[in-house]
């Protein structure tokens, strides 16, 4: 004992406490040194690698990973998969993530930098969060190059507003269409009206066509001692309550939300006639909306559509166009559509939803992953896909052929679908802080809805919306 | 000296005494147990450190490429009106929910207590609750407090009352909130009140003292440290509530049941303003640290009073 202490050097309890310095250290320093910090470096285009006559069998033997979440698009692909693995020896091994939590991992996963997923699920809005940081691939080049994509895979023959939707250069002010093509459109939804055709027939009236018409059927629908009320649509804290029939009544009424003047976006949420529909909207929830109108999504409304409690729902086709298979709701057989009601000036401007694919920046199974797009936003494919419960096509030759003779059992589907589509697109600005000013905006309709001044409120969204467009 | 250790391990070893450890092994040893603490301090301290690093670079989705911003998030954060509403929503949320879920979980105990058939069977199903996740109990309360078609305004006869609602959001999530955890801290209280000796129990009878004056003398003084642990554990949850609200309301309507988790979760993950949501989370981190600090001390105070060492 006494032999130790005389040691030179360090004694225990100072290697001990050395050690901790250090591990200390080795915490520190990696994380001040931004170890972790940032999404790793950019990665570049991997088209141009690709060369020599096309061919399906390119990447033969490769294993390419996508993320999914568990979508009527998904189920319909999902027995498919084996055809696309006999036509290109590639495995597909889909992982499966819940919608409330998808774009957690996504997000997650993306800003880590990761290549785990090369294929993934994404919406348009999205393009405008993942493109600006590099995550996402540039699929233009790919499309341009022949030896990448095969003669048959006509780009062109998916409708123009879902090619342009998932194409932005990222500069604020420069409309959806300029740029890369970040995502290709595999299936889409429009916001229209689905209502009980069983019950209004039984009462001899018909969907309004307009916007005053349509708030008093909604009025005249609702009995809530009958557990019935007249129109169904989201109304959570989430942005997702904004793009379905909300931001679809908003711009048919004329309302859009920013305006480019010079280089700056002005918000146009404030102006005096879109106060007064915003007004009416939230009115229109209390008296004739779901009575917790602030928690509901779109699984809520489409399943009081579908238990009959309630008569109308104004949200994507695709969600309420399932609720119409039979068995698959009470009031199955007893739905049909209508676009909702017009703009004063008779325009159906209508925002649409496509759930698209994307390849990840950082994948290294690129050809195979854009083998696999090809394949899934194909005509053969979708084709097949559209038997099953997958709806809306967004090839106009799937649209024509396979997909209308589907449609036989869903009364106004079709001819809403032609109605609106000409004047389907993405209604809203392009920014990168789409996510947290869109948020804002159902916030804003919240408070409306719990008791705010309308004006007051508006007034202060728009002016706090307008600092974040323009500093991001 | 030399002879006899050399040749001690044979002896050591017939005589089934411990094998020598050569001495170089003996030296390493405290190291050797002392390096998977030090690695645990580590996975502990470097999320933390980098956490905390964020708070002061400007990393966002849109700047992936981020610089030392130095204080210029905290300034953003504190002088943001949406963060006084959460550490309002927070701090409400957390002393009502403690508070409740304390006064109800010691009544329960003090019930329990009184051996009886149907308080062993309660017992037992005090504990489901605790066996079922947040989440669930969210997802099942919000289909209960539907006014449509939920159990609760049809048995209450509540008509279309929004239990949800701006003015009712944050009661209704406390009380989902006391449903789930009341029976934790019950049990945490029982087992407690088990422990106690008969003793003092049994001379203040024989001095014909009433029920209420035993318990407020005697019992309550001494349970007040198992009390306490329950609280400092309730609170400190509670100050980082977000699974059940989030699915409840998502932090609405407006910001009704905003809690800072809920905050850091929308800067961080939906707005991927990485920086600000580690902001949100640095100052959760010091309230929750100056709070249990503080509960830490009062439960010493009431450990040593509870053993006569203080007045």
């Amino acid at each position: 004992m006494t032999s130790h202490s005389q040691q030179p050097g360090w004694s225990r309890r100072d290697v001990l406490k050395a050690a901790g310095l250090a591990g200390l250290g080795a915490t520190l320093l990696p994380g001040l040194a931004a170890c972790g910090v940032g999404g790793g470096e950019r990665h570049p285009n991997g088209a141009s690698a690709v060369t020599g006559p096309f061919d399906w069998k390119a990447a033969k033997g490769q294993t390419v990973r996508i993320l999914q979440t568990p979508h009527p698009y998904q189920q319909s692909f999902q027995p498919l998969l084996k055809e696309f693995t006999e036509l290109t020896g590639i495995e597909v091994v889909a992982d499966l993530v819940p919608e409330g939590a998808y774009f957690t991992k996504l997000n997650t996963e993306l800003a880590g930098g990761s290549g785990s997923h090369d294929v993934f699920m994404t919406g348009a809005y999205f393009i405008w969060q993942y493109g600006p940081p590099g995550w996402m691939e540039d699929l233009k080049p790919w499309i341009e190059n022949s030896a990448a994509t095969s003669d048959e895979y006509d780009f062109e023959d998916i409708y123009e507003g879902l090619r342009t939707s998932t194409s932005w250069d990222f500069k604020v002010g420069s409309p959806l269409g300029s740029g890369g093509q970040w995502a290709i459109p595999w299936g889409f939804e429009n916001n229209v009206v689905c209502y009980n055709k069983a019950y209004f027939d039984s009462r001899g009236i018909k969907p309004a066509d307009t916007w005053e018409d349509f708030q008093q059927l909604a009025r005249d629908l609702t009995d809530r001692s009958a557990g019935r009320y007249g129109v169904a649509f989201r109304g959570s804290k989430s942005w997702a309550t904004i793009h379905p029939g909300f931001i679809t009544q908003y711009s048919r009424m004329g309302g859009v939300d920013y305006r480019l003047d010079g280089d700056q976006l002005v918000a146009e949420m404030a102006t005096d006639d879109a106060i007064r529909f915003q007004r009416e909207w939230v009115e229109l929830a209390r008296d004739a909306g779901p009575a917790s109108w602030t928690t509901y999504e779109y699984p809520d409304c489409t399943r009081d559509l579908g238990n009959g409690n309630a008569m109308m729902c104004y949200d994507a086709d695709s969600a309420t166009y399932p609720k119409n298979k039979p068995g698959a709701s009470k009031e199955a057989g007893n739905l049909a559509w209508h676009p909702g009601p017009a703009g004063p000036d008779g325009n159906y401007k209508t925002n649409l939803w496509t759930w698209s694919l994307a390849m990840n920046a950082a994948s290294q199974r690129k050809q195979a992953a854009w083998l696999f797009i090809q394949w899934a936003t194909g005509k053969e494919a979708m084709s097949k896909a559209v038997r099953g419960a997958f709806a809306d096509p967004t090839r106009k030759s799937v649209f024509d052929g396979a997909f209308k003779q589907t449609l036989g059992e869903f009364p106004g589907y079709l001819d809403t679908f032609e109605r609106v589509v000409g004047e389907s697109k993405i209604q809203f600005t392009p920014q990168t802080s789409f996510f947290q000013t869109t948020q804002d905006w159902a916030v804003a309709l919240q408070d409306i809805y719990g008791g705010d001044d309308a004006d007051k409120r508006l007034r202060s969204y728009a002016k706090s919306a307008e600092a974040k467009v323009n500093v991001a | 000296m030399s002879a006899t250790m050399t040749s001690a391990p044979a002896t050591n070893q017939r005589d089934g005494a411990p094998p020598r450890v050569p001495e170089r092994r003996r030296q390493l040893r405290p190291y050797i147990l002392a390096l998977p603490a030090v690695l645990v301090v580590i996975g502990i301290l470097y999320p933390f450190v980098l956490g905390a690093y964020y708070s002061i670079l400007n990393y966002t989705a849109a700047n992936p490429d981020p610089h030392v911003v130095w204080f210029a998030n905290y300034r953003s954060v504190l002088s943001d009106p949406q963060f006084w509403t959460s550490v309002r929503v927070t701090a409400v949320f957390a002393v009502v929910a403690t508070a409740l879920e304390t006064v109800l979980g010691v009544g329960i105990a003090l019930l329990l207590n009184r051996a009886s058939k149907i308080g062993g069977i309660f017992e037992k199903v005090l504990i489901l609750p605790l066996m079922i996740a947040p989440v669930i109990a969210g997802t099942i309360w919000k289909l209960m407090f539907n006014p449509q078609f939920g159990v609760l305004n049809h048995v209450f006869g509540l008509g279309t009352f929004d239990w949800l609602s701006k003015d009712a959001a944050l009661w209704s999530s406390i009380l989902v909130d006391a449903w789930i955890y009341t029976p934790f801290v019950a049990i945490l209280v029982l087992a407690g009140i088990r422990s106690l000796p008969k003793e003092p129990f049994e001379a203040s009878q024989v001095d014909g003292a009433s029920w209420f004056y035993t318990f407020r003398r005697l019992q309550l003084p001494m349970m007040w440290p198992y009390i306490l642990v329950a609280v400092i554990f309730r609170f400190m949850d509670c100050l980082k509530a977000f699974d059940l609200i989030y699915v409840l309301t998502a932090g609405g309507p407006g910001l009704a049941t905003r809690t800072l988790q809920i905050g850091a979760y929308e800067d961080s993950i939906t707005f991927q303003n990485f920086s600000r949501g580690s902001t949100y989370m640095f100052l959760l981190w010091i309230l929750v640290f100056i709070t249990a600090r503080y509960l830490v001390s009062v439960l010493g105070k009431a450990q040593r009073r509870a053993a006569g060492a203080e007045d």
